[in-house]
């Protein structure tokens, strides 16, 4: 057998062994909280943002999209995009908002699971936003 | 041969065909679906690829079948609001998580995925806008469940 098809046979299902068993997203519980008086406050994104999501996925935050306050957990404000749906990704797929340090990404909040997801890399992404107040 | 080579694709072609929906498209009955009601949700599924058609999994939402990942074709479920898991099984389980609110609509998208024996459907949670684009040239499932 040349060494090339040996190889071709060796690396397609090892291949395919990795696609089918992507890491699951990592989550903890949150208690997310209402803040009074925040609820109308939004951000709107200035600059699109590449950011990791899950091991191996990204997602762009896009410029102009605007993602409104629905509380704090732990890690910093949750925001929730407004008239678009953001995911997470793993094994499987969770709907998420994104968790908000100043401007900086810190993590996201799954509102099902009711927890908290840092970002997959430990890296944390900082946003271009302007503030919006009711 | 050469009458072979002709007639292996259509042979395909009819294998295939069978397994698309083929009821109206999503243009043709979308003004005439009723509104659900106002405590209510609506969550739309639909598959837009006829890649792996003989794939076609059970989907269900909070553990109750309410289709199947029927190729070229979509359908709706109207719900109360709340959480929503929904899963499809091949091989392996995929699932999607999400919130549902009272008037909301929501668009999943079944996806197949190459897996090591047979295809996968994954569910992905998608944009309004870009899943009516997408949804133009399906075909309504009035019946998912049969």
């Amino acid at each position: 057998m040349r060494p090339a098809r040996a190889a071709v046979l060796l690396v397609a299902p090892v291949s395919l062994l990795l696609v089918a068993c992507a890491p699951e997203v990592v989550r903890r519980p949150a208690q997310l909280t209402p803040v009074p008086g925040q609820s109308e406050s939004a951000i709107e994104v200035l600059q699109d943002a590449s950011i990791s999501v899950g091991p191996g996925y990204q997602r762009v935050i896009p410029r102009g999209s605007v993602w409104t306050s629905v509380g704090r957990t732990a890690q910093g404000e949750v925001f929730k995009p407004v008239g678009r749906v953001f995911t997470v990704e793993g094994t499987h797929i969770y709907e998420a908002y994104i968790v908000l340090d100043g401007e900086r990404v810190v993590g996201f909040y799954l509102p099902v699971e009711r927890a908290f997801s840092p970002p997959p890399d430990g890296r944390e992404t900082k946003l271009s936003i302007r503030r919006r107040q009711p | 041969m050469t009458i072979m080579r002709r007639l292996v694709p259509l042979l395909l072609l009819a294998l295939l065909l069978p397994a698309c929906a083929s009821g109206p498209k999503y243009t043709e009955v979308m003004s005439t679906l009723p509104s659900p009601t106002p405590t209510q949700g609506r969550i739309y599924f639909y598959r837009p690829s006829a890649l792996g058609a003989a794939v076609q999994p059970d989907i269900k939402l909070n553990g109750q079948k309410i289709g199947t990942a029927k190729p070229h074709g979509f359908y709706f479920v109207d719900r109360d609001p709340g959480d929503c898991v929904v899963s499809a099984a091949t091989e392996t389980e995929k699932r999607l998580t999400f919130t549902l609110e009272p008037r909301q609509e929501r668009y999943v998208r079944l996806k197949i995925q190459i897996g090591v024996l047979v295809g996968r459907i994954v569910p992905e949670l998608v944009d309004k806008a870009e899943a009516e684009e997408e949804l133009k040239g399906l075909s309504f499932i009035a019946n998912p469940l049969q």
